[in-house]
Order: C-alpha cells, then structure tokens, then sequence
C-alpha cells in the first residue's frame, strides 16, 4: 500500500530561480505515473524533490498520509533508479543487488533469497557472477532496477531509465517495465522526455513545462484531448500541425485556404465567430482525397505509413501520415484532407471545447 | 523450497570465501611482524647466507600466500594444499633461524650475549605460529566450504537434468 500525494510543491533555488511551480497530484496505490516534458522543465527536479535528494522550497509531500516533506532521503522507503545505471564496477552483479540490504544488515540468507527473487524476476539468475562491466546496457539497467526490488520500497522512482540504451533494446526493457510494474503491482514515478515511453508505461502522464504542470491525465487523454498546443504539440510523432486560422461563416479561413467544418464542430467554436483561433490536425488526421492543395517537398516511408512533408495554401507547412507505401516526389501536388480537428485559443492557448465558455 | 542450511550453501555460489582469503592475509601480517622482530638480531650473526636466504624466501612467501588468498577466496581447492605447505614450511623455519640464534653466543664491547635474547626468541617463534596456524585454519576452511560447494552444485545439476 503506497498512496503518494503531492501538494503545492514549489522548487526555489538558493539564486531565487523556480524549477517547480505549483505541483499538485495524488498518485494511487499501485499506479505509474508518468513525468514527461523537454529538457528543463522541472520533471527531474520534482522526482529528486520526492526521492528527497532535492529539499522542497513550498508544500507537501504526503506518503500514505504521513506528511515526508522534511524526512531524509534514505527514511522514505523509496528507490530511484538513475539513467547512467550507478553500480558499482568492482562488485558483481549479485553483490551489487545485496548491497542495500547488507548495509541495512539484513540476514545473510534473506538477503540471498531476495536478490535471487529479484534476479529470476528480471532474468538475471546467470548474470550474477558477472562484473557490471561485463553486461549489456539493457542488463546493467535491469540490476539497477534489480537493487531496487531486493529494498521492496513503497515507491519506485525511474529517472530516464532508458536514456542510455539504443532504440531496439530501449522497446526491450520499456516492456520489461511494464511486465515489471504488474508483477510487482508498485507505485511507481517514472520520468522521460521520450513520448513513446510515456504513452506505452503510463497509467496516467503528468506532461510539465517551464515547472508548471500543463496536464495530467491518461495517455489516451493527453493524446485525444490535450489541453493546450504544448501538450498537443508535445504529444504525438511527428507533432501536430498548427495553423492560424478565423472562423467565419462556418468555416476556418487561413492563409490561402479553407476548411469546412461539421455542425458540431460549429457549435464548439460558437463563441468564437470572427475570431482567430488556432487549428491543430495531427499528421494521422490527415488522409488523401480532400480538398486541401499540397505541394510535397519530401516524402519518407516508414513501412505502414508514409510521411509526407509540404507546404499548402500561403507557404504553411503540413505534415502528413498516409497510410500504406506512397512514392511522392518533391514537387508533386497532393489533395489531401482534415478528418479530426482540434482547436486552441489564440491568447491562451488553451483548447477550446464544447461548453467551456 | 530450501531450509536456511541450503540457503547457507547456495549464497556461496556467489559470494566469496573472505574467511580463508583474510586468514591467509593475516598469515601474511604475521610473517611481516616476524622478519621484522629477526633483522633485530645482533649484526655479528646477522651476516650469513642462511639470513639472506631467509629475506628471499619471505619474498616468495609473501608473494605465494596473497595469491592463495585469491584462490581460495574463489573457493578453489588446490591452494588450500598450497597453504598447507606453506604452514609447514613457517613451523620449520622456527628450526632453521631463532632455535640456532638463540643458541650461539656473540661477543658485544667483550661481553658474551646471546645472539637472539629470549624476549626476542619468544616473539618470532610465536609470530611464526600465528602465522602457520592463520595458514591451516585457511587451508581448512576452503577445503570444508569448497567440497561443500563442490555437493551442492553437484545436486543443483543433478535437479536441473
């Protein structure tokens, strides 16, 4: 039972610059939340501020309603486990597991029981008399995670685990997170920039910027409702296109061309006639056969899909997967239409939905 | 399911026999304190070939025992034969070098004086002792724990066939 809570957290630093604005969640037992965001946005800060390697300039940190805000790092019960793996080289694997709990002075036989445990979790029972430097990436990252689960802390906390690993074996052990993570059923806080973990691991995604939180919600919330053209932009490969458009007469006028949109489309943007807003279309919301003009610059096949990159109406660039194998040529024209169409204020950037004013 | 006494032999599969390694270590610290307290003796019977061989041969002593360390730190059985001998060898040198100085007199300022005086004997003969026994208590317990090792890896094979 792990249920953790975190309340107004701020994050000031000593020169009065604030990573962390205003952090609030409430993560429930046995859930993976999720930090994801660009470089700089505060999504480590606030993982080192829960692990406690980071104090906590304003507010709570609640761990099953014990309030942990000002308790030292090694009395949380919580294991974090860091990007560049942080074993020890002249220990072996089975050594390396151990160590936590022979510091703790655990019995000898306990702790063997557990590290064995750990290791057929994680299926590294033949590694054990290995040195560190003698593994793989993906095997180095999994006894990381490995001296994690010997701890059975009451929250595991991941700092871009797989920032290290090449493109196969980072699929490979995101699975094996994920496995992970219902085998042991743990509460878990999981930072990324990488989207694609975030959407795969994540029951619920915390997407930040500049230290403030733009959303938190399922993957599927954040990728079909995002509540602004950050996390719209952020979410999704390749990004959403935007263009500056104005809704008048029922349809969206921008610079050299026009969408026609559908009676319920003109309802959610009701109180916006004449305005400008900004439309968002993800590059798989658009299909061929519309009757939108595009002159195509570049085309990349990716197997199923096929991207292609141009320019329509005034010089605005589009980006477009198609579905299947299409061989366009730069310069090629393509009619191409908008199948699902999101919307964003202009001034705040925020989305606008149906009733929401 | 394993009972503690399995658990207790398998957690060898991974871990280290420090208990030999360090023994053997210490074995090495006795022998140090040894030629240490010898090269006191008094400088009239300090020169002889038998004293020069001794300096080599804790040389190659020294040299000899860290390395079984390593080996039975590993659980490997031969070195455990090599510890052995290198224990009888420190037993006898108490023969070779502090019964004979103790025994043969030297003339210091036209007095006579025992080479190596009793306080002085004492201390070598109980250093190498240390020394030797620090040796066989290695030497046994790798034997002990790598045949026992040695079984239940031979069983852990033996379920796994």
């Amino acid at each position: 039972m792990a249920e953790l809570s975190l309340h107004h957290i701020d994050k000031i630093y000593d020169n009065n610059v604030q990573a962390v604005y205003d952090f609030n969640i409430d993560i429930k037992d046995g859930e993976l939340i999720v930090l994801v965001g660009p470089s700089g946005c505060g999504k480590s800060t606030t993982l080192r501020m829960v692990a406690g390697l980071e104090d906590i300039s304003n507010g709570n940190l609640l761990l099953d309603g014990r309030d942990i805000t000002r308790v030292p790092a090694k009395d949380r019960d919580m294991a974090m486990v860091f990007q560049n793996y942080a074993l020890y080289g002249h220990m072996t694997i089975y050594e390396n597991m151990a160590f936590s709990l022979v510091l703790r002075k655990e019995d000898p036989n306990v702790i063997h029981k557990k590290v064995l445990a750990a290791a057929e979790i994680l299926g590294l029972t033949s590694q054990l008399n290995k040195k560190p430097s003698q593994l793989s990436g993906g095997q180095r990252q999994r006894v990381a995670m490995g001296r994690s689960i010997v701890r059975s802390p009451k929250v595991f906390l991941f700092d871009e685990p797989l920032s290290n690993l090449d493109a196969k074996l980072r699929g490979a052990t995101r699975r094996e997170i994920l496995l992970l993570h219902k085998r042991l059923n743990a509460t878990m806080m999981y930072v990324t920039h990488d989207q694609t973990e975030a959407l795969t691991l994540a029951d619920r995604i915390v997407c930040m910027s500049m230290g403030h939180v733009q959303q938190i919600g399922t993957p599927l919330e954040l990728y079909d409702s995002p509540n602004n053209t950050f996390v719209a932009g952020f979410i999704g490969l390749p990004p959403m296109n935007f263009f500056d458009v104005t809704f008048q007469d029922g349809a969206l006028k921008g610079k050299g061309f026009e969408v026609q949109l559908s009676d319920e489309e003109k309802a959610t943007l009701a109180d916006y006639n004449r305005k400008q807003i900004t439309l968002g279309v993800r590059p798989e919301d658009i299909a061929e056969g519309g009757s939108l003009t595009v002159k195509v610059f570049s085309n990349e096949n990716l197997g199923m899909n096929t991207l292609v990159h141009g320019h329509m109406g005034d010089n605005l660039r589009v980006s477009a997967k198609l579905r299947g194998w299409s061989n366009y040529r730069a310069g090629d024209t393509v009619q191409l239409g908008f199948k699902r169409k999101h919307f964003f204020d202009k001034e705040t950037t925020n989305a606008i939905r149906k009733g929401d004013r | 399911m394993m009972n503690e006494q399995s658990v207790r032999l398998d957690r060898m599969r991974f871990t280290k026999n420090t208990t030999s390694s360090r023994l053997a270590i210490l074995a090495i610290v006795f022998d140090v304190l040894y030629f240490v307290s010898l090269y006191k003796i008094n400088v009239d019977y300090y020169y002889t070939l038998i004293m020069g061989a001794s300096i080599l041969y804790n040389l190659v002593f020294m040299l000899a025992a860290f390395l079984s360390s390593e080996g039975v730190k590993n659980y490997k059985q031969g070195f455990s034969y090599v510890l052995c001998v290198l224990g009888i060898i420190q037993i006898a040198r108490i023969f070779i070098l502090p019964i004979p100085a103790h025994a043969t007199t030297v003339k210091v300022g036209g007095a006579e004086l025992l080479a190596m005086s009793d306080g002085q004997f004492t201390r070598v003969v109980i250093y190498l002792i240390a020394s030797a026994a620090c040796l066989f208590a290695a030497a046994a317990v790798n034997l002990v724990k790598s045949r026992a090792l040695k079984a239940h890896i031979a069983s852990l094979e033996g379920q796994g066939a």
